[in-house]
């Protein structure tokens, strides 16, 4: 393994000091001098016409400045989706910003903007609105049937789009099984749980011109979004990247109600207009969406896959955005192609129903499937009394194949054998039990999932962004300015890019600052989204340090008399190859570059040459050069209490083959909060929602259960198989996705492991188990 | 109508004037600036507005900001009045228990009340003084160990 320098250690976040001393950089903390408050108004009814609204009284508040109502904005289709473009006309179906056609409780019909947030939220209940009541329906299923309501206008049966993916002869594949499984996989709708509430400030000048603060996964993605709905120039908007955000993990990568509607109420004031949820708006905005998976497989007796048929059913909510998009990555990533197998069918329905929109969270589809075949391949092995881990290896891809979806590419680096492995050591999977342990009325038990497939970004997949960019500046301290669109939402890529910057440009990670960067000033960039940046924005950031380092051993090599060629740099130091006496410090190079005084040198004073002269500096603008697979497994021990159905989670081992470790701890950080919220939706997560009004009755963290730190687990363990992946920034590949889809199926197999009972419904909740033991 | 009472925060006393229903939590951030404690939820639900009330921690957003005229108020400005970071802050950058961060203000000001009190917790009282606040981004793994490291001896 090649030596690094910076890559390889956990240094410290350099955004840690400011987050414990008080987190200033959070956008919830930006304000403007004369800056307005707005509230929205939203629909009591899940589904309803708007014969009128009168917002006079409001208006005439004091304090109120202005009010906003269907009839004031565009009624202007468009697709919220940050990482997609506009021109995607497929995505464009009929959501508009303020519409007289409800179609979920709480969907947003007017917006106040007033002096204080009190004045904003007393003019809602001033605004009268007549809603004619329209029936309702909740259920995908039932949404589907002839006769029930129709919510879109476009869709046939509510249905807003029927995919299907085949491969080989799905029929004779099952003629060869031995044996065929059959099996029927639920879940729920679950949030994100961001900690910082979606919050923005518009402002604008006396030309209408925009500048706008938001919490979002990206600052490109926000100013199309809003040039597209405001029909305005996207030069007219600029868009400031935060320091960090407060979490995202998919739910900030769409357009929301506040920012268009902030911006109209500037434009209209003139002011600074500020906007932020409440924790129940923020709950009932975007979730994962529910899916119900049929699988059916055909196996031989010695475990070799043989047919795979799938049927998913997605409730995409009240408007399509997500819904036709998800269930895409959902099947490829998480069926289609996560094993080998010849014969293979799926269909796919999105439904629309009067719920709440869908929306990415982390995994985008992944943990629904995953969820489905881990569980599944379960059943399998113990129906053909098969140790699981051998059947994943049977059916799993070998580094070096093809990849199995992304033709063009190879699974370059794909250690998932190492993976399944090195974690069935550490949990002692030799020793697991086929049958019960444990004392009393307590039973343990040991399950593993793996998640095969995944992306490292979207290279390959149609029409998704898919390009990084960076400017590397050099001090003359001998420091480095790095400027990227990349939002930080937690991740720590304001270490990991300084990492990789830090590593190329043969400086301490500590002399690279991430800095300053808004939609005017740096290039394009894709979301902070799909275990992306580090692989995708790393490589961009690399291309950029290594265009400065180019230009920093040029001018060396004016100063030193040598051919630049000869030159390297480290530590700091750029110094002849061979000859370390003959060097510069990185500082002495960078001020020659920039100074107009003269060199004074042993003999005598050197006048600086034209090619000494301008700043030492490099720019990227690119895609990836691949996709390559990140993949792992995850082994948990679970105790079951066989008298009250609670389930308790002793330990968790994961293993993972990202490439090369940029800084260990944060890739460990992001493990364990995946894993945590792998076990909210394996054991207690799920929004909930009246059955007859639609109204969200779970939209706080009172009633949404989420892991505390007493429902975790003590151990967690994380191994990382570090594989070399050619394309990657030093080797590495994405991770944030893998850590969360695995949890639950590992959980369900583990309870199965403990007391037999196997449950198809997330979440597992008490009455499940008990259920499954027959005392209920 | 509002009133002007005098708040005691971080040793110095603000002379405010405060609506009857507003919150220490909307005081702290709209009147005085004091933008370390974070608006998560305000329902009592997340724990990252944590501030200290004559040394116990409680949510801000659940507190009345006349109830507390006159009485010792510590927000997280106040245990790094000089911007040298204490044992626990320093404790949470060396552990990596910082991630996104929204939450770590909070948390610090839970898990300082419990080392304030309790020289060196067990695990399970660490988890348990915690257990009040939310963290989407860690599973709680490295907070758990920098409070361990902090109350180390």
């Amino acid at each position: 393994m090649a030596k690094f320098d910076v890559v390889g250690h956990s240094v410290r976040r350099p955004d840690a000091y400011d987050k414990v001393t008080g987190g200033r950089g959070f956008p919830v903390n930006v304000t403007l001098p004369g800056m307005l408050h707005a509230r929205m108004l939203r629909s009591p009814y899940a589904h309803a016409r708007i014969r009128s609204i009168n917002a006079s009284a409001a208006e005439k508040l004091a304090g109120v400045k202005a009010v906003l109502t269907p009839g004031d904005v565009p009624q202007k289709k468009f697709s919220p989706l940050f990482f997609m473009p506009t021109e995607s006309n497929e995505l464009i179906r009929d959501l508009v910003l303020l519409s007289e056609n409800i179609r979920y409780a709480g969907q947003p019909v007017a917006a106040v903007a007033a002096s204080t947030p009190d004045i904003a939220e007393a003019a809602l209940d001033l605004i009268d609105v007549d809603y004619e009541e329209l029936t309702a329906v909740f259920d995908p299923e039932e949404a589907m049937q002839p006769g029930a309501p129709r919510i879109s206008p476009t869709a046939a049966n509510n249905i807003a789009r029927t995919p299907t993916l085949s491969r080989g002869d799905l029929e004779a594949g099952f003629r060869e099984a031995d044996e065929i499984f059959e099996g029927t996989y639920c879940t729920q709708r679950v949030h994100t749980c961001y900690m910082e509430p979606r919050v923005c400030v518009v402002d604008s000048d006396m030309q209408g011109n925009l500048t706008v603060y938001a919490s979002v996964q990206h600052i490109f993605g926000l100013r199309e979004k809003l040039a597209y709905v405001l029909s305005r120039p996207e030069s007219g908007i600029k868009v400031v990247k935060s320091p960090y955000i407060g979490g995202g993990f998919g739910s900030k990568l769409d357009l929301v109600y506040i920012e268009p509607l902030a911006a109209l109420l500037s434009l209209k004031t003139r002011r600074p207009v500020r906007m932020e949820h409440t924790r129940y708006e923020d709950f009932i905005t975007n979730a994962r969406h529910p899916m119900k998976v049929y699988l059916k497989t055909g196996v031989k007796k010695d475990g070799t896959f043989t047919a795979r048929y799938a049927k998913t059913i997605v409730d995409t909510g009240a408007y399509a955005t997500h819904g036709p998009e998800v269930i895409m990555v959902h099947a490829v990533f998480s069926f289609f192609s996560a094993y080998r197998c010849p014969h293979q069918k799926w269909d796919g329905v999105v439904v629309y129903t009067n719920n709440m929109l869908g929306g990415a969270f982390r995994g985008y589809g992944a943990p629904q499937g995953c969820w489905a075949v881990e569980s599944q391949i379960d059943e399998i092995c113990h129906g053909l009394k098969m140790d699981p881990l051998e059947f994943r290896l049977k059916n799993a891809h070998h580094e070096g194949d093809a990849h199995p979806f992304l033709k063009q590419f190879t699974l370059a680096s794909y250690r998932l054998a190492d993976c399944i492995n090195q974690g069935a050591e550490r949990i002692g999977w030799k020793n697991r039990s086929r049958t019960p342990s444990g004392a009393g009325t307590k039973r343990r038990g040991i399950g593993v999932a793996c998640h095969p497939l995944w992306v490292s970004g979207c290279v390959g997949l149609p029409d998704i962004y898919e390009h990084s960019g960076a400017i590397v500046k050099l001090n003359r301290d001998g420091t480095a300015d790095l400027a990227t669109a990349t939002i930080d939402m937690g991740t720590g890529q304001n270490t990991t890019l300084c990492q990789i910057a830090a590593e190329e440009l043969g400086i301490a990670a500590e002399s690279v600052r991430m800095s300053y960067a808004d939609t005017d000033t740096v290039p394009f960039d894709a979301p902070s989204h799909a275990s992306r940046v580090t692989y995708s924005a790393g490589n961009a950031v690399k291309a950029a340090a290594g265009e400065a380092r180019r230009r920093l051993l040029q001018v060396a090599g004016e100063m030193l008399e040598a051919d630049a060629a000869d030159l390297e740099v480290r530590k700091g130091i750029v110094q002849v190859k061979g000859s370390p006496d003959v060097n510069l410090t990185v500082a002495e190079v960078v001020s020659r570059a920039e100074s107009p005084l003269v060199q004074m040198t042993a003999a005598g004073p050197k006048v600086t040459t034209i090619k000494e002269k301008g700043s030492i500096i490099g720019v990227s603008s690119m895609a990836p050069p691949g996709n390559p697979s990140p993949c792992a497994a995850e082994f948990v021990e679970v105790e079951v209490d066989t008298e009250t159905g609670a389930v308790k989670v002793l330990r968790v081992v994961y293993a993972h083959d990202i490439g090369r470790v940029i800084n260990p701890a944060a890739a460990q950080g992001q493990v364990e909060g995946g894993v945590q919220q792998g076990i909210g939706y394996a054991l207690m997560e799920h929004l909930q929602f009246d059955p007859g009004t639609g109204a969200c009755v779970t939209g706080d963290f009172l009633d949404y259960k989420m892991p505390t730190a007493v429902e975790m687990p003590a151990e967690i363990e994380s191994i990382f198989i570090e594989s070399d992946e050619p394309t990657g920034p030093f080797g590495a590949k994405g991770l944030s996705e893998v850590c969360l889809t695995i949890p639950a199926p590992a959980i369900a197999n583990a309870i199965f492991n403990a007391v037999g009972v196997r449950v198809r419904d997330l979440p597992i909740t008490p009455e499940k188990i008990l259920a499954g033991l027959g005392k209920l | 109508m509002k009133q002007i009472v005098p708040l005691h925060i971080n040793g110095d006393i603000h002379e405010v004037a405060i609506e009857p229903g507003a919150t220490l939590l909307r005081v702290l951030r709209e009147h005085l600036g004091l933008i370390g404690t974070k608006r998560g939820c305000d329902s009592g639900g997340c724990g990252c507005c944590t501030v200290h009330l004559d040394g116990k921690a409680v949510y801000s957003c659940m507190t009345f900001a006349l109830q507390v005229a006159g009485r010792k108020i510590t927000t997280i400005e106040g245990l790094s009045p000089d911007g040298r970071l204490n044992r626990l802050q320093d404790a949470f950058v060396e552990a990596g228990a910082v991630q996104c961060g929204y939450c770590t203000c909070g948390m610090i000001m839970a898990a300082q009340q419990l080392l304030d009190v309790t020289q060196t917790p067990t695990e399970e009282e660490i988890r348990r003084a915690i257990a009040g606040n939310l963290c989407r981004c860690t599973g709680y793994h490295k907070i758990v160990a920098a409070i361990k490291l902090a109350s180390a001896p």
